[in-house]
């Protein structure tokens, strides 16, 4: 039996993949994450320049829905510096995925361009962050921008390029087909949710940016149904990423049943013991793998299609 | 229903009963909490939103019948926004989140800080002096004037009471000693032939040279000292802007709290923080 899975042309040691956005701002938590026993880890989203992000409060948890809302506004040193965390990270050995950001086509090519010496695992393309005036959500709206996006970077580099869907569209095939056409080798969902939280007391919104965006377990059946509804449209294509929500090993079962060829887990590790977390679920998977007579993640992936 | 703590949850609104200016550009805030908490342990803190302004980690100087206590040192937009609010107004808190202090019995505690430090030690020397057995407690407190000392009077008193050894120098001399609160701490360590432990809060670079001055002695048998003066977002572990080199030990979490062990591993510690972009800046 083994936890290896294989998204495209790369495989990892096991199927749970730290998500952008969380432990991601420094190598070290990085690595630490890592050595926790994940198959790999993704950084927080790099821009060109260095953005100081959303004011505070941006990010507070929900706990009577286990979730957390928050509207960090992609703060991050900017490529060029970044550089020097990645490059620890490459001499760890730690399997890294670079999630980069652009407020436009102009500042994604000069994000990759600016990494794309460096061996990566791959570059998670965030076209679907919310609390930001420009790129983001606006791009991953937009299946000809999707498109256009994902294809000229395709021509500047051969490291897997996945791209990273919002659930805040009426249609996801729509742009999901346009990443795929343009030639990602892999599709991740679901982002963040549209959310707010409002003070009854003061009467004001409490993230500093107002608006925000929802993670945690509130939003795990959304993203089951949407790894669900890409597995159903393209099969085995193009490899699925499933994130959003799992708390619980049965939760990575229940994404891989959907389709999903591995997880991304965020919220649940931004916790006080994020290493027993790693534990409890490659746990539960081994014992869901020994019961049902699984001998690889491969033969989970799509079982609820069958 | 009293609960152990506050849980991890949006800003629950408490109400500001008692405003005093405590020393110079630094306010303290009584505030009642709208649940019932047990206690807090010193070294934890607070998530303080200012509504409408802004949100940081505050440190937990007191908390009795479930009214909180803090004091805000100025150091900008989002201190001065808070300085403004009065009594009968609201404030959000999240907390309360960190590892506290974890005094031993039987040693001297030597508890050292400077400006907004001194707050996790004010609730430090509470805990210490209602310790049934009584304990050999020294606050050293240094500042530029005599204005600038926070908590000059409570501590003055119980030093006058017997209860602490209140050590007190300024930069000026305009009250105690002339000098840095090192040269007492050193003095004591020089004479004492019992085990101490020190416990520091503050600006990190006062902190590494009280660290440095004790490993010097074989006697201070461990060091706690707060870094919380780091730039932090969430507060519960999730964002890691607090995070430390190289060892990803999130303060907000793994700390704000950590022990002579865990500071020598600490590779910034004195040495460089994180901007809120994730930049490096020498402290």
């Amino acid at each position: 039996m083994s936890l290896a899975t294989k998204i495209g042309n790369i495989t990892i040691r096991n199927p749970i993949i730290l998500a952008s956005g969380v432990l991601g701002t420094t190598y070290s938590t990085l690595n630490r994450m890592y050595e926790a026993g994940l198959g790999a880890v993704i950084t927080k989203s790099i821009s060109s320049k260095s953005r100081a992000g959303n004011p505070n409060p941006s990010v507070f948890a929900l706990n009577d829905i286990r979730s957390v809302i928050s509207s960090v506004g992609l703060a991050n040193p900017g490529y060029q510096i970044f550089r020097e965390d990645i490059e620890i990270l490459m001499k760890n050995s730690t399997p890294t995925i670079v999630s980069i950001f652009g407020e436009n086509k102009e500042e994604f090519i000069e994000v990759l361009d600016g990494l794309k010496d460096l061996p990566v695992l791959a570059f998670e393309l965030n076209i679907s962050y919310l609390n930001t005036e420009k790129g983001g959500t606006q791009i991953g709206t937009d299946p000809d921008l999707v498109y256009e996006i994902v294809k000229e970077l395709r021509e500047k580099t051969r490291i897997p390029l996945w791209v990273k869907l919002t659930p805040n569209v009426s249609d996801i095939i729509e742009i999901a087909s346009a990443a795929v056409q343009g030639g990602c080798d892999a599709l991740v969902a679901i982002n963040t949710l549209k959310a707010m939280v409002i003070d009854i007391h003061t009467k004001q919104p409490i993230l500093g940016y107002k608006k925000g965006g929802l993670s945690g377990a509130a939003i795990k059946p959304v993203g089951i149904r949407y790894v669900y509804d890409l597995y159903e449209h393209f099969g085995n294509k193009i490899p699925l990423l499933g994130v959003g929500g799992i708390f619980r090993g049965e939760d990575i079962i229940e994404y891989l049943l959907a389709g999903a060829s591995a997880v991304e887990i965020g919220t649940s590790l931004g916790v006080a013991y994020p290493e027993n977390m790693v534990r409890f679920f490659q746990m539960k998977i081994k014992k869901y793998m020994k019961e049902q007579q699984f001998d690889s993640i491969g033969e989970i992936t799509g079982g609820a299609h069958r | 229903m009293t609960k152990q703590t506050l849980p991890n949850d949006k800003p629950i609104m408490g109400e500001i009963v008692e405003k005093w200016g405590e020393c110079f550009e630094t306010y303290c805030f009584k505030i009642k909490l709208p649940v019932k908490v047990q206690s807090a342990n010193p070294g934890q803190f607070i998530m303080l939103w200012v509504p409408g302004e802004d949100e940081y980690p505050v440190g937990i100087a007191g908390l009795k019948d479930s009214i909180l206590e803090v004091g805000i040192a100025k150091m900008g937009p989002g201190t001065e926004a808070m300085h403004k609010k009065e009594v009968g107004d609201l404030v959000g808190i999240r907390g309360f989140y960190g590892k506290p202090f974890t005094p031993p019995e039987g040693v001297n505690h030597l508890l050292i800080g400077g400006g907004f430090g001194m707050t996790p030690l004010k609730l430090l020397t509470e805990k210490l002096m209602s310790n049934e057995n009584k304990q050999n407690i020294h606050v050293f407190e240094g500042a530029r004037s005599k204005d600038r000392l926070m908590y000059l009077k409570w501590l003055q008193d119980f030093h006058d009471q017997g209860k602490i050894n209140f050590h007190v120098c300024t930069d000026d001399g305009s009250y105690g000693y002339q000098g840095f609160p090192t040269v007492d701490l050193e003095m004591f360590l020089q004479e004492s032939e019992t085990p101490s432990v020190i416990y520091a809060a503050g600006p990190e670079k006062m902190m590494k040279a009280i660290f440095d001055l004790g490993k010097k002695f074989a006697n201070v048998i461990d060091m706690q000292m707060s870094l919380a003066d780091r730039y932090m977002r969430c507060g519960f572990g999730a964002c890691s802007s607090c995070a430390v080199d190289p060892t990803g030990w999130r303060i907000c979490v793994d700390g704000p709290i950590f022990n002579t062990e865990k500071l020598e591993k600490i590779s910034d510690f004195g040495v460089y923080k994180r901007l809120e972009t994730g930049e490096k800046k020498r402290i």
